[in-house]
């Protein structure tokens, strides 16, 4: 009767298959043993102790950096890194996806079947909390009123149903149902919070929710983290059609104590069509949303403004190069592309000032086919000087700087959002409002007095057990109170 | 005011040091109360669930008041610094350590109130202690916040739901440390098993939900900041851990084979991944790096 024992049948229930005692063999009774293994609570319990030991692993054990491990150069690049540190473990570990544990095969396989599991425990669950709702066992047996955990006999010198009113009375103001069946014997039982019993179902049911979230997002969602714009520059809003974002401005502020950065701003405007709709701040924590993009303050670096002209003057190229990668050496890199030429030009601007190549307030210019990534020349040049290499003129205006943006659109947050919701409020109501059950047993007594028995099956709850108490107090009280009245 | 949440500070620690030492000696009476049983002298044993003996319960009275004054000398440091900085206590380990604390002895004073179990005082007072030293060492200069942590509501919110999960935890901890030193049957002088087992229940049912819905917090933090709700960072991944460990302990207590003994080792193991959850940020790196140790 009691959620205990409903979990206690539920683990023994996976024993027997009902399907074989039929003697109905086959598809059948393998999926009633699926079904007794999905629900039960053994099964939920070491899934989730596996669940938790395998992301422990992944916070102790280093993890590759997204993209990685799919790029075979990369990735043997960045096993050689942490070679010293795993030695001839790390190809063990990498063949067991150690590395990627968050992507593993390990973690999705039991993910799906903890959800599978959720999933059968809930359906599961469904029609034994109707019943323990809607239509709850009334006449319980005389035997229950002396083994139930709590349990308290009373005899009244008053008849049976002025005792049956008066003890409604205090249930009813204690907040509880009251229900009876009379067959000579008056049958009661009395319930509070009878609704409550759902929510654990809505909490469990959340988790399967929140998981279906995370699936839509990672199906129909994308997610660019280095959405790279340089001051001056615009770029087309991904999935939005006709639609541009300009960085105008980009600001960095840094504690003088101690250098710590105190905000970064990117203040950018967005145009539809080439008509500007909003012009915004980007920082931290306050994200730009456009037509269900985002775009999030990220990081940021210098970029160098560039022209370059062909030989009748007309403009092959103009804007902000970021530079955000690092060479050897800790020079800054960034890169652009000139396809009418078929070349991709880098550019390198110098940190320290010991560089022979490249002096200060120069940038180089390195210039690769595209198609075969041959280099073709590399030359200096200084700023706001035009010069020619190759046919074309390159300028090296000025410096700016870049703002590294994300860019997300994930349709499943919503899902998620409303999941977590119902997570927490299913578990914090299934925590913190108790379903109550009380039955009785009423009997009038040969002397025309009357006997009245309650019990109840609470979990071991103190607090339960005192509101017992005083239940039994105040019906004491109220029989008395109403006979010398 | 910075100078007044350091004053609080050292009172408090003070005033929870005391207490301590004021349970140390209350457990102490009980041993003697034991050994006066054992010889004979009329021991009483009250309610169903409490053991109470003569034990110099006026010793453990000033214990507890004791640890009331350090839990509110505690709140008033959290409350001075927070108008010094200006928010929550989330900026650094200092400020989030002498929290911690203070949710401990939150969450202690309010299963002593219910249950009267002052020997777990002996196991829970200590894991305070233990932070309020370690604040003690490291920098407790007020910095300006890092643009990450500039999102004050959302952060304070978050932090203090983490207080009150990881101080009920901090209780279910001592109770599974005791019920794991006595047999079944129980020993005399201790809480009797079946309470200690209720206390770390009603302390993981208290700390569950608020667990939960730190992380669903910080996960709505990840979004409004980075864009993503969940990525697998180093903090995230701890908690979620803790999550799951505790959501089988609920499991466990209720399951054939796995109720007792075994429970109680899934609310150490919880605990421990609690505090790697805690200091995880020291070693992880990863985006909850605003230890200011770096
Ligand atoms: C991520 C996975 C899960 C989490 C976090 C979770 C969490 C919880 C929590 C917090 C409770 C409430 C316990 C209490 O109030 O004492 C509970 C109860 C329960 N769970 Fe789960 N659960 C999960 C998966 C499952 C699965 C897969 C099953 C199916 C076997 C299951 C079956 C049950 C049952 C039958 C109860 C009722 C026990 C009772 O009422 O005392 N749970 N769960």
């Amino acid at each position: 009767m009691t959620q205990n024992t409903r979990t206690q049948k539920l683990a023994a229930g996976a024993v027997p298959a009902p399907g074989e005692a039929d003697g109905v063999a086959g598809v059948d009774s393998a999926l009633e043993q699926l079904w007794h293994v999905l629900t039960s609570m053994k099964l939920a319990l070491v899934l989730m102790l596996a669940f938790a030991a395998l992301t422990l692993v992944g916070t102790l054990v280093i993890q590759a950096p997204a993209g990685v491990m799919e790029d075979p150069q990369a990735k043997s690049q960045w096993l050689a890194g942490i070679r010293p540190r795993y030695g001839g473990w790390t190809d063990i570990l990498d063949r067991l996806q150690v590395f990627t544990i968050f992507t593993s095969f390990w973690l999705r396989a039991i993910g799906a079947l903890l959800a599978a599991s959720l999933v059968a425990c809930t359906v599961h669950r469904i029609p034994g909390t109707w019943r323990t709702v809607a239509r709850p066992r009334i006449d319980v047996g005389p035997a229950f009123f002396e083994h139930a955990p709590q349990h308290e006999a009373m005899t009244f010198h008053r008849p049976s149903d002025d005792v049956l009113e008066t003890t409604r009375r205090v249930f009813r103001r204690h907040g509880y149902r009251t229900l009876s069946l009379d067959d000579g014997t008056i049958h009661l039982y009395f319930d509070r919070n009878r609704w409550a019993p759902w929510s654990g179902l809505v909490a469990h049911a959340a988790i399967v929710v929140i998981l279906a979230g995370a699936m839509v997002g990672s199906l129909w969602g994308f997610r660019d983290g280095n959405f790279m714009l340089a001051e001056g520059s615009t770029s087309a809003i991904p999935k939005v059609a006709g639609a541009t974002i300009t960085l105008n401005s980009f600001k960095d502020t840094y504690s003088p104590t101690n250098g710590q950065p105190l905000d970064y701003v990117s203040n950018v405007t967005v145009a539809q069509n080439g008509a500007p709709i909003a012009t915004q701040d980007v920082r931290v924590n306050e994200p730009l949303r456009y037509q269900g993009v985002s775009f999030y303050q990220s990081f940021f670096g210098p970029a160098a403004v560039v022209t370059v002209k062909d030989a009748k003057g007309a403009i092959v190229y103009a804007g902000g190069v970021p530079l955000a990668w690092e060479a050897t050496g800790g020079n800054k890199v960034g890169t652009f592309a000139l396809p009418t030429q078929g070349l991709t030009a880098w550019v390198v601007a110098t940190t320290g000032t010991d560089d022979p190549a490249i002096k200060p307030g120069q940038v180089a210019i390195e210039l690769y086919r595209a198609d075969t990534g041959d280099p073709v020349v590399q030359k200096s040049i200084d700023q706001g000087v035009a010069t020619t290499i190759e046919g074309l003129t390159y300028t090296f205006e000025r410096e700016a700087k870049f703002t590294g943006l994300s860019v997300a659109n994930d349709p499943g947050t919503p899902i998620v959002w409303l999941g977590c919701i119902l997570l927490v409020v299913g578990f914090a109501v299934r925590m913190y409002v108790p379903h109550r059950r009380i039955w009785g047993r009423l009997a009038a007594r040969p002397d025309g007095g009357s006997s009245l028995a309650i019990a109840a099956v609470g979990r071991r709850d103190s607090g339960f057990d005192a509101e017992f108490t005083t239940l039994v107090t105040d019906i004491r009280q109220a029989v008395t109170a109403a006979a010398r009245s | 005011m910075g100078k007044m949440a350091e004053y609080a500070f050292v009172a408090g620690t003070l005033s929870t040091f005391l207490a301590l030492v004021g349970y140390v000696f209350y457990a102490l009476s009980g041993v003697r109360a034991a050994r006066l049983a054992a010889a004979g002298v009329p021991v009483t044993t009250g309610r169903v669930g409490f053991v109470v003996g003569p034990r110099t319960t006026s010793i453990g009275h000033y214990a507890t008041l004791l640890g009331w004054l350090g839990f509110a000398l505690l709140g008033a440091s959290l409350v001075f610094r927070a108008i010094a900085t200006g928010h929550g206590p989330f900026s650094n380990m200092y400020e989030f350590s002498i929290a911690f604390a203070f949710g401990i002895l939150g969450a202690y004073y309010w299963f002593e109130q219910r249950y009267h179990q002052r020997v777990l005082g002996l196991l829970a007072l200590p894991v305070a202690l233990a932070l309020l030293a370690y604040a003690a060492t490291v920098p407790a200069e007020i910095e300006p916040l890092v643009p990450a942590l500039q999102n004050n509501l959302l952060l304070t919110v978050h932090v203090a739901t983490a207080i009150v999960a990881y101080g009920s935890f901090t209780v279910a901890f001592a109770a599974a440390l005791l019920y794991l030193a006595q047999p079944e049957t129980g020993r005399w002088g201790l809480p009797k098993p079946e309470v200690l087992d209720e206390i770390g229940y009603r302390a993981i049912v208290v700390g569950f939900p608020f667990l939960t819905l730190v992380i669903i917090l910080g996960a709505l933090w990840a979004d409004v900041a980075w864009g993503r709700y969940w990525g697998w960072d180093p903090k995230e991944t701890a908690s979620l851990v803790t999550w799951f460990i505790y959501g089988a302990y609920l499991h466990a207590r209720v399951m054939r084979g796995w109720r007792g003994r075994k429970a109680a080792i899934l609310l150490i193991i919880g605990f421990a991944a609690t505090l790697l959850t805690y200091f995880g940020n020291l070693f992880f790196g990863g985006l909850h790096s605003y230890s200011g140790l770096g």
